[in-house]
């Protein structure tokens, strides 16, 4: 079982590694509240009975020291208060720190080289579930540590206190009150698990097959198929609802247990003190505190019993993470090759998961520095794969790759929620002012960036939204040009550009080429027009290869599409 | 009810030769009884969602009792403790502590009945909403602009609805106890003593009043910028989805740095205004304990002698003093309930409005999208379109006027440049949204309400971007239709020299969106698809090879020609050698200046 909660370890050290200090602040904060409340209840429950006792002389009355309890009681009152705000004032932010370093240990684990292939495939499915899983892993301090930790602490105090009264009623007051909270949490908290899992897993099918109705509804209509589509996301909601109702039914059960641990509580600690009292061992206001201090004592129990389902689902969610939080890898750059020489790769193989056939089989090419190269072919012929050997993402199976420090422009132009300026420092930190304006200028950007208000500070909507298709690509092209490495992988760069933006990006492009190697995937004409020589693969083979000059150059670029 | 329809110019600046924007009234829009119905039913539907309570009065009750069952029993340890301070044995406490278990127990048990009772008719309530929300966004044209993107559709119906559940079934208890047991209570302290009593009510409206005083305000705002670390998650996955760039540019460092730095940030906001916000939630903490303290130091005074008013004249006994004290923290208790849950119901009351918004829907398909047996036509793969005319609300009309006919078999090309309307003339054979004007024959039968669902079983569709599964690649083809086994699979397959790329990628899946295939093997992959079924007698293709290369596109339109083999074709293009090669090119760009093809 101690097994089954080892699974939060990392993160764990992940939170004491950013804020301990403020963490144990809030959980102190925490326990300081509920023992203020204990304390409250507990001096009035004395006070009262004490002054009924002494109220019946006046003599008593007179010589009973009011001052002092009723002070207490003021102060415990305002102590509650105070340390109740400290509390959640810590606490949250403690949980906003841990919370950013959660979130950058992620990235970095996700930025690794490898890692991100499982993103490309189902990008929109794993990114909603790393949010359901970051949040759930967001509330394990708040909703979880903290609750454990002053159930533990509240009831060794408790414990504590009574322990004055008689060491028995300590002992028994505070192992009953650890045994039952942490107890019953536990359990509800490990057959919340399974429940989470599956629920996890309902929500997404639940979301997939909506998206899948959405974006597919032609094809399932004309296919006759809509209406079992929607059947089939009603029968995803149906498996949620069995799935909730099992968890209600273990929080329920967990808060009818809380209930019953109270109530035994209660009336033990009734016939507790009566005994006591008969015995002689305590007065009858010491019985009262006692009374109201199991009474109060209870208070963490409502805490335990969302935290215990919290619990279930934050397990759940760290084993999907967990493995994302352990140290990164850094991407192998491709070795250097020998001067005069920009790229080359000798006898390589390239193999693909779930692919019988080699992406890349036998290549053996060599591209001097200073050249210019198209790569041409059908779709799925292994062009993106080679580009990405060279840039270092993808070892060969066989084989060696050597290529210069490369950038690479993918087809689609990613930008970035961020200032204009921001997307371009992305290539270049350090960058100043009249750096970004000359790449702006370079790109064809500039005249459109200064007539924004904010000019280089605009910010970009999600996934650069603001500019139109053939802006962002010139955003693209400038951050790219800033890079500014000796060689440049072009992945079918004017693609859905209009004619006319197509041929003035490449133009520009062109123009800051001197001193670069170019190696381009492109399936037009224009692009290809660029190039020294290409070369033609075909299912992962070269197939053809012919320079500028040579006639089949003219051939090979008839081939291709004019616009 | 109006339907708000955008308008949006094409990607591509060409189509010049396509008529300028005019204003079009609704009435232009001739036979829209059934949608005029269905309008009603959605206005219908919209007032049905929002608002009505779900969890039953008794229920809610249910809970309530439970609560108050404190009272009898604090009044039995308040008694009990008199007894003891009297010099009762323990014996004679016996009773009294068994009554206490009892009542504690049972307490427990009503607690847990109301709990359920509350969730399952909360989560029925979730299932109804959403399969009404479902129903209604399947019903939508796919040509209705403001349809909703499938990622917020189903962020709505998937985790958005899910705020719903404790909204409902939380909410309404809390707020019936939160008036109904503060009041009880002081009902029971009232013939004890009116001074207690009266500080209780007293302090009942003053802590909302000094709440709202303090900053509910702020609560809301804080609640706005709780939601913002909900930008954190934004700021990640922004960056997740461009990571290759980020890869290539070596900026991992950089950014991760960036995150960071943008999180303390928001972490140094988020704590500003959380400060006032915590202030009105210590004023209800500052009430409560208050209110115990007081009620201590009053009660212990008067048991002294030296406030003797305030108990109707009587002096209280030391149990009828405990029994106040043991009431007043359980007064305070409804009412910091209610402002935890507080939240949930602004989650809850937007889940609601979100899914009205997907239920109340737009402008609807022909027919129910339902799986029904194709209807019986006298002259198969014969289409015929008379007078046909479409517009979007409050904009020139796409199609006016337009006369088709296609015979059986044969091969015929709409050609023209975005914006002419030869895919609106696809979608609109298709079913997929119902003309404004005019009529279509799919077969001799006229394409309506009752028939579209039977005609479209005859009906293949080829869209420019197809739509796959996450599934494996025979199963996308096959796409779950009863009437194509897997034979017509291979063979279509087959014939469409598919089968190598069938047998290379057998293991492996398709993914979301087609990842793990080009864009020209997803072509030729919804081509074979749409001719698998033997049923097919019509296939519509949009703009097949727009995005190819020459060699890629060639081969689309072999396979759409190998496969046509006697039954109708029309594709909707721009590309003029794959027009070339159809039987009749019909010119879109013409009928617009003249009105016939």
């Amino acid at each position: 079982m101690i097994a089954r909660f080892a699974i939060l370890r990392p993160v764990i050290a992940l939170f004491w590694s950013a804020r301990r200090g403020m963490l144990l602040a809030g959980a102190v904060l925490a326990v300081t509240t509920v023992l203020a409340g204990i304390g409250l209840l507990g001096v009035s429950g004395w006070f009262i009975t004490a002054t009924a006792i002494a109220g019946l002389l006046p003599a008593t009355a007179y010589a009973f020291d009011v001052f002092a309890p009723s002070a207490a009681i003021r102060l415990l009152a305002l102590a509650r208060t105070a340390a109740r705000y400290g509390e959640r004032m810590t606490t949250h932010e403690a949980t906003l720190s841990v919370l950013a370093a959660l979130r950058e240990k992620l990235f970095r684990g996700f930025a690794a080289p490898q890692a991100a292939k499982s993103l490309e495939a189902r990008p929109a499915r794993l990114l909603n579930r790393l949010t359901a899983d970051i949040d759930a892993l967001d509330s394990l301090y708040l909703r979880v540590l903290v609750p454990a930790a002053v159930a533990i602490l509240a009831a060794i105090a408790t414990g504590f206190g009574l322990a004055f009264l008689h060491p028995m009623a300590g002992i028994l007051a505070a192992s009953f009150l650890i045994v039952a909270g942490l107890g019953i949490s536990a359990r509800a908290a490990l057959r919340a698990e399974k429940f989470s899992r599956r629920r996890a897993i309902g929500l997404e099918a639940l979301r997939a097959r909506t998206t899948d109705l959405v974006s597919g509804q032609t094809e399932l209509l004309t296919t006759g198929r809509l209406s079992a589509q929607v059947a089939a996301v009603k029968r995803a909601d149906d498996y949620l609802s069995a799935c909730d109702d099992s968890l209600n039914r273990i929080e329920t059960n967990a808060g009818f247990s809380f209930g019953v641990s109270a109530a035994v509580l209660l009336s033990a600690a009734l016939l507790g003190m009566a005994w006591l009292a008969e015995q002689g061992a305590v007065s009858a206001p010491a019985a009262a505190l006692g009374l109201l201090v199991c009474f109060a004592a209870l208070e963490p129990f409502t805490a335990l019993r969302r935290g215990a389902m919290e619990l279930g689902r934050t397990l759940f969610s760290a084993r999907r993470i967990a493995p994302r939080l352990s140290a990164t890898v850094e991407g192998r750059c491709p070795v250097l090759p020998v001067s005069g020489m920009a790229a080359k790769l000798e006898d390589v193989h390239l193999e693909r998961e779930g692919n019988d056939n080699p992406v890349l089989t036998n290549i053996n090419l060599a591209i001097a520095a200073g050249e210019r190269v198209a790569i041409i072919g059908p779709s799925g012929a292994g062009k993106t794969s080679l580009i990405q050997l060279l840039a270092g993402e993808l070892q060969p199976a066989a084989g060696t790759v050597s290529a210069l420090p490369s950038t690479l422009m993918t087809q689609r132009s990613q930008l970035f929620r961020d200032s204009i300026a921001d997307n371009l420092r992305l290539a270049k930190p350090a960058a100043t002012s009249n750096e970004l304006w000359d790449a702006l200028t370079a790109a064809g950007l500039a005249e459109h960036v200064k007539s924004l208000a904010a000019g280089l500070e605009t910010r970009l909507g999600e996934a650069g939204q603001g500019l139109s298709g053939g802006q962002s690509r010139r955003l693209a092209l400038a951050r790219f040009l800033l890079a500014d490495r000796p060689l440049w992988l072009l992945d079918e760069v004017t693609e859905g550009l209009d004619g006319e933006t197509a041929r003035d990006v490449l133009t520009r492009l062109f123009a800051r080429a001197e001193g670069n190697t170019v190696v381009m995937i492109t399936h037009n004409r224009r692009e290809a027009e660029f190039a020294e020589r290409i070369i033609v693969l075909k299912e992962g083979r070269q197939f053809d290869e012919c320079q500028s000059g040579a006639p089949e150059y003219g051939v090979v670029l008839k081939t291709l599409r004019p616009d | 009810m109006s339907m708000s329809v955008e308008i949006r110019q094409g990607a591509d600046g060409e189509g010049a030769v396509c008529p300028a924007p005019a204003v079009v009234s609704r009435d232009a829009m001739g036979r829209r009884k059934a949608n005029r119905k269905t309008s009603r039913d959605r206005a219908d539907g919209r007032a049905k969602m929002t608002g009505a309570p779900v969890v039953g009065r008794s229920v809610a009750l249910l809970h309530v009792l439970a609560a108050l069952l404190w009272l009898p029993q604090a009044g039995l340890l308040a008694f009990s403790v008199g007894r003891i301070a009297g010099g009762a044995p323990m014996m004679a406490i016996v009773p009294a502590a068994a009554a206490v278990l009892i009542l504690g127990l049972v307490k427990a048990w009503l607690e847990k009945m109301a709990a359920r009772l509350s969730f399952r008719a909360a989560r029925a309530a979730l299932s109804q909403r959403r399969l009404e929300a479902l129903q209604a966004v399947a019903k939508v044209s796919p040509l209705d602009l403001s349809r909703t993107a499938s990622g917020e559709a189903a962020g709505v119906l998937a985790e958005a609805a899910e705020a719903l559940v404790p909204y409902l079934s939380r909410f309404q208890p809390a707020r019936m106890k939160a008036t109904i047991i503060p009041l009880v209570f002081v009902l029971a302290i009232l013939p004890f003593t009116w001074i207690a009593a009266l500080v209780l009510l007293l302090a009942m409206p003053t802590i909302p009043l000094f709440m709202a005083l303090i900053g509910w305000q702020a609560k809301a705002a804080s609640e706005k910028q709780l939601a913002e670390t909900g930008n954190m998650n934004a700021f990640l996955l922004d960056r997740l989805r461009g990571l290759e760039t980020i890869r290539t540019l070596k900026a991992v460092n950089l950014t991760a740095e960036r995150l960071s730095v943008d999180a303390q940030n928001l972490k140094k906001r988020t704590m500003a205004v959380l400060r006032i916000a915590f202030l009105s939630s210590a004023v209800l903490e500052l009430f409560a304990a208050l209110g115990v303290a007081m009620t201590a130091v009053y009660i212990g005074f008067h048991l002294l002698g030296f406030l003797d008013f305030g108990a109707w004249g009587h002096k209280l006994t030391l149990a009828e003093g405990l029994f106040i004290l043991l009431l007043a923290p359980a007064f305070f208790e409804p009412l910091r309930e209610l402002s935890a849950v507080w939240h949930d119901r602004a989650a809850g009351e937007a889940a609601l409005d979100a899914l009205g918004k997907l239920t109340a829907g737009g402008a609807t398909i022909a027919g129910e999208g339902a799986d029904v047996a194709s209807v019986p036509s006298p002259t198969p793969g014969l289409l015929e379109i008379n007078n046909l005319s479409f517009a979007y609300p409050s904009a020139p009309p796409v199609i006016e006027n337009l006369n088709l006919t296609v015979q059986q078999g044969e091969r015929v090309a709409i050609l023209g440049s975005s914006g002419c309307g030869k895919s609106t003339v696809l979608s609109l054979i298709a079913g997929l949204a119902e003309a404004g004007e005019g009529s279509i024959r799919i077969g001799g039968v006229k394409l309506d309400h009752a028939t579209a669902d039977g005609l479209r079983r005859t009906i293949g569709w080829v869209s420019q971007r197809p739509f796959f599964f996450a599934g494996s690649l025979k199963a996308n083809i096959r796409f779950g239709r009863s009437g194509v086994s897997d034979g017509m699979v291979e063979e279509t397959l087959r014939r469409t020299g598919l089968d190598e790329l069938g047998h290379a990628r057998r293991h492996l899946q398709i993914g979301d969106g087609g990842y793990g295939v080009s864009g020209g093997e997803a072509v030729r992959l919804a081509i074979a698809r749409a001719f698998a079924d033997p049923a097919t007698q019509l296939v519509l293709a949009d703009e097949p090879t727009a995005h190819l290369d020459r060699e890629t596109a060639a081969l689309v339109t072999d396979n759409l020609l190998q496969l046509a083999n006697g039954r109708t074709l029309i594709v909707a293009t721009h590309d003029p050698v794959l027009a070339a090669r159809m039987d009749r090119i019909v010119d879109m760009t013409a009928i617009h200046s003249r009105g016939q093809p």
